[in-house]
């Protein structure tokens, strides 16, 4: 037999394809999967999260301490937990222990965690002063969890971290950020939401102070803080305080609520 | 957030170090098949030839390790959620099965007339060379019997 040395011109062993093709091809997919799982796992959680009882919560509330641990007390607290005492006795039912913290940070925030507990930045406070803007704050929290937020944005965070650890491993770096940023994810609140619990916060100012002046100083207030364009916003999860302050006003003069307090 | 960073700076490292060593490695190939093209390799046990005289049968053996990269890995692990081939793995296990045949040959040296009996055997490096934090390597062994008859003028001096 004779040998006929040649070389191959093709190699059939190598398929002819582009690896950042192929890369972003599958990730497209995998992300496609991520997020309608996520969605799915996410409407689940809304239609549980109204159902938890307020003993549950209360024990969820507790994992959130930490973030209240080195609060102050100071007349200021006696003040903000006074004016809620107040709001929550014009609540058609009471159903967890409401409470506010005050906690030193400059934040210009304030934030609803499970089981009742307000958590007040005390660079909130340095922008804001009055009882009626103040009290309209804690309306605005009120109402996110007369509605529920609270837990679904919790549920959703919970659902995130558990899509991480199923699939990349519970130790993985991904997870242990989400991990890290639950309470970030929790805080995130659609417009709607943010826009309801407005409307429930000037209800609830409404029904306890026959006023709502202090919402409107409130919203101009942060308007003017808020110097960033309207187009950074677009991503932000807070309706431009300015659509807000538009939606406030439009829902003063629909329902006719007073501007002025009574002496 | 910047362990994530992490792993996106190993990605592209893989990728682009990874292209790079896999296009020098191809080059390098080509070039040695090419040199070494003379001396048939058959995976047969019975080509030899019956008129001549076997001078010399010996065992010949060419081996190497490539690692696969980030890149590849990344890329390897998607295929594992959807199925269907892992393309990425394709031209490493070639790359070192070519590899492993050119040492061999190289082995046997320039007065072998055949190389019977070829065997190719791969295996990975790194016990967790697919699973969580490990980089694999994968190594080819190819072994065979380098035959060397003896010169008809060496026979009849």
């Amino acid at each position: 037999m004779r040998y006929t040395p040649k070389t191959l011109k093709t190699n059939v062993n190598v398929s002819p394809s582009s690896p950042v093709k192929e890369l972003l091809l599958l990730l497209t997919g995998a992300l496609a999967i991520l997020i309608l799982l996520y969605l799915a796992l996410g409407f689940c959680v809304d239609l549980i999260a109204p159902k938890i009882s307020p003993r549950l919560e209360e024990r969820l509330g507790g994992l959130f301490s930490q973030f209240y641990a080195d609060e102050l007390h100071t007349t200021e607290t006696e003040r903000l937990q006074r004016l809620l005492d107040e709001e929550v006795k014009e609540l058609p039912e009471k159903r967890l222990n409401y409470s506010v913290h005050l906690v030193e940070n400059n934040q210009i925030n304030a934030i609803a965690l499970p089981g009742g507990h307000i958590v007040v930045f005390t660079g909130l406070l340095k922008e804001i002063n009055t009882d009626d803007a103040l009290a309209f704050v804690l309306g605005h929290e009120l109402g996110h969890f007369i509605h529920h937020d609270h837990l679904r944005g919790l549920g959703r965070g919970l659902t995130l971290w558990a899509l991480s650890a199923f699939l990349l491993g519970a130790d993985n770096s991904v997870t242990t950020f989400l991990g890290h940023s639950l309470l970030g994810i929790q805080m995130k609140y659609t417009r709607q939401q943010e826009t309801q619990a407005d409307m429930f916060a000037l209800e609830i100012t409404h029904r306890t102070f026959h006023n709502v002046s202090g919402a409107v100083e409130f919203m101009q207030q942060l308007a003017e803080k808020e110097k960033r364009g309207p187009l950074a916003y677009y991503f932000a999860t807070h309706p431009y305080p300015k659509d807000r302050i538009a939606d406030i006003e439009e829902e003063i003069r629909e329902k006719g609520y007073s501007l002025f307090k009574k002496n | 957030m910047e362990e994530l960073i992490i792993i996106i700076v190993l990605i592209a490292i893989g990728y682009f170090f990874g292209s790079y060593a896999e296009a020098k490695h191809y080059r390098a190939i080509a070039h040695w098949e090419r040199l070494l093209l003379k001396l048939p390799v058959v995976t047969s046990k019975n080509m030899l030839d019956p008129d001549r005289e076997i001078e010399k049968a010996a065992l010949v053996t060419g081996n190497v390790v490539v690692s696969i990269d980030y890149f590849k890995r990344f890329l390897a692990i998607l295929r594992n959620l959807f199925g269907g081939q892992v393309k990425s793995y394709e031209s490493l296990v070639d790359r070192a099965r070519r590899e492993a045949i050119i040492r061999m040959k190289k082995q046997a040296g320039r007065r072998t007339d055949i190389i019977l009996n070829l065997r190719i055997e791969t295996t990975t490096i790194g016990r967790n060379a697919n699973q969580d934090k490990g980089i694999g390597s994968i190594e080819a062994i190819a072994y065979g019997t380098a035959v060397t008859y003896r010169k008809t003028d060496e026979i009849h001096p």
